[in-house]
């Protein structure tokens, strides 16, 4: 086996220092006061809020939103102003596309068979007749994408989600997301390619321009929610759930059966086995 | 002979009577459903029309409210949104928070649809929750990615009215009810300061 984390590699490094941060963060983490156990409706509230760090939560969100303001934010404009959409479009789905290896991962380890042949379908198709997965001709050819990651897996295998986290740099989590991110890290084929400096330099190139490309695509939906909430962290905290939980039920909900249509169906139900 | 065919004819009436119920069951969802997408469909290219016709940001937003008024129970979702905190405001407190919250509702369904031309919407199925009739539509917004907007009907058959907006799995009324929360249980439950917040904040998006 090769050395774990060879020191040239940039997510592991970057994955070190957020552990750090981690630390720190826990090392100053303030919990919020819960209310007077005398206001019944208060403290059901608090218990449905589900975010006992709220103070120390609230201060990254304050961090991460002034980084987002100065760097990250611009960059997406540049990006969006400077490269034609077809051409973002284009650089989506090739980002998209390599990721498909964790994708695969997540789909098999969640037991969705049918998801785990879209998206082997979708990595052939795409890579080959759609040019490296510039063009997601798979999903005219009926292989859809679908969302698929281990926090999605650990969810289907009923790992609580735990409390609400906002965490530096990666933003809205909570402890099954964020360890389902540093999984989906580790089982990365690219974490392990290659070394060297051109490998290092793509890495980062990667990392990069996926953030600049996701921070693109919700541009106006961001500028939008912070122009309108009275309490955008509040807002973030419920949209992100309930994103999870929308993508967690689509999960659950997929109970597509494996035998193709073609086949000689059995008598009796066709269910897509254990 | 006569007797039997009158006992057959007697058994069929009877199955079918008793499994009326069902198919009346099944043909009222059905109409139901269709007229959810109906109501959708023309709401929708209304809201399109005003979108992505001629006129100023203001005068937009005048045939926007409008619209949005017919077509949503908007106090219904107000109510909602202020979740245990309505039973506790005056009556007074109630009509203020209700006329503020129907703009803030033009605002962010507007965001939902993009405030710029170039919007189209298709509507891909409808389905029952409940009681209510869930019509699930794609909108595509210039340089955005195509997002899966749900549009949630109640009484789909007498008088269909939207209680909500799906955008991507997170629920427009579920949001803004948990931010006005938040809002709230950092101002000392006050309501006053939940009106004056709207109140800024409409003028600061006008």
């Amino acid at each position: 086996m090769r050395a774990v984390f060879p020191s040239l590699n940039p997510l592991p490094r970057m994955w070190h220092q957020l552990a750090v941060a981690g630390l720190l963060a826990l090392s100053l983490a303030a919990c919020a006061t819960p209310p007077p156990a005398d206001d019944p409706d208060a403290v059901a509230d608090f218990k449905a809020t589900n975010d006992p760090l709220e103070p120390t939560n609230r201060v990254f969100y304050a961090v991460n939103n002034g980084l987002d303001t100065v760097i990250l934010r611009p960059a997406a404009q540049a990006y969006r102003f400077v490269v034609p959409g077809k051409v973002r479009e284009g650089i989506h789905n090739m980002l998209s596309n390599l990721g498909t290896p964790v994708q695969l991962s997540n789909d098999m380890l969640e037991g969705k068979p049918r998801r785990a042949g879209d998206t082997t379908m979708r990595f052939l198709i795409n890579t080959t007749v759609g040019v490296l997965g510039i063009f997601d001709v798979a999903k005219e050819w009926g292989y859809p994408n679908h969302d698929s990651d281990f926090g999605m897996t650990l969810a289907s295998w009923g790992v609580p989600e735990g409390p609400f986290l906002f965490l530096p740099v990666l933003g809205p989590s909570d402890p099954r997301d964020a360890v389902g991110f540093g999984v989906d890290i580790v089982q990365d084929p690219f974490t392990w390619v290659g070394q060297g400096a051109a490998v290092t330099a793509l890495g980062w190139s990667k990392f990069a321009l996926s953030a600049v490309d996701a921070r693109e695509r919700v541009l106006d939906s961001l500028d939008q929610i912070k122009k309108t909430a009275l309490d955008p962290y509040a807002t973030f905290r419920s949209l992100y759930r309930q994103h999870r939980h929308a993508q967690i039920e689509a999960l659950r909900n997929d109970n597509r059966a494996t035998i193709p249509v073609w086949f000689p169906q059995q008598a009796g139900p066709t269910g897509n086995g254990p | 002979m006569l007797h039997r065919r009158q006992v057959l004819t007697l058994a069929a009436a009877a199955a079918a009577f008793t499994a009326l119920p069902g198919v009346a069951r099944v043909a009222l969802a059905q109409a139901g459903s269709d007229r959810a997408v109906t109501f959708v469909k023309t709401t929708g290219d209304k809201l399109v029309g005003v979108v992505n016709g001629p006129g100023s940001a203001a005068e937009k937003r005048q045939a926007l409210t409008q619209i949005i008024d017919q077509a949503v129970d908007v106090d219904g979702v107000g109510r909602f949104c202020l979740g245990r905190f309505w039973r506790t405001a005056t009556p007074d407190q109630q009509k203020r928070y209700l006329a503020l919250f129907h703009q803030v509702l033009v605002t962010s369904i507007t965001a939902k649809l993009g405030e710029y031309q170039g919007v189209r919407f298709t509507i891909s199925r409808s389905r029952s929750q409940d009681e209510d009739e869930l019509v699930s539509t794609v909108v595509e917004r210039p340089n955005n990615p195509p997002t899966n907007v749900d549009w949630v009907i109640a009484n789909p058959n007498n008088a269909p009215k939207i209680i909500d907006v799906i955008a991507e799995g997170t629920s427009l009324r579920l949001t803004q009810r948990s931010d006005y929360a938040s809002f709230l249980a950092h101002n000392n439950s006050s309501v006053d300061a939940l009106i004056s917040a709207m109140q800024q904040q409409i003028a600061s998006a006008g």
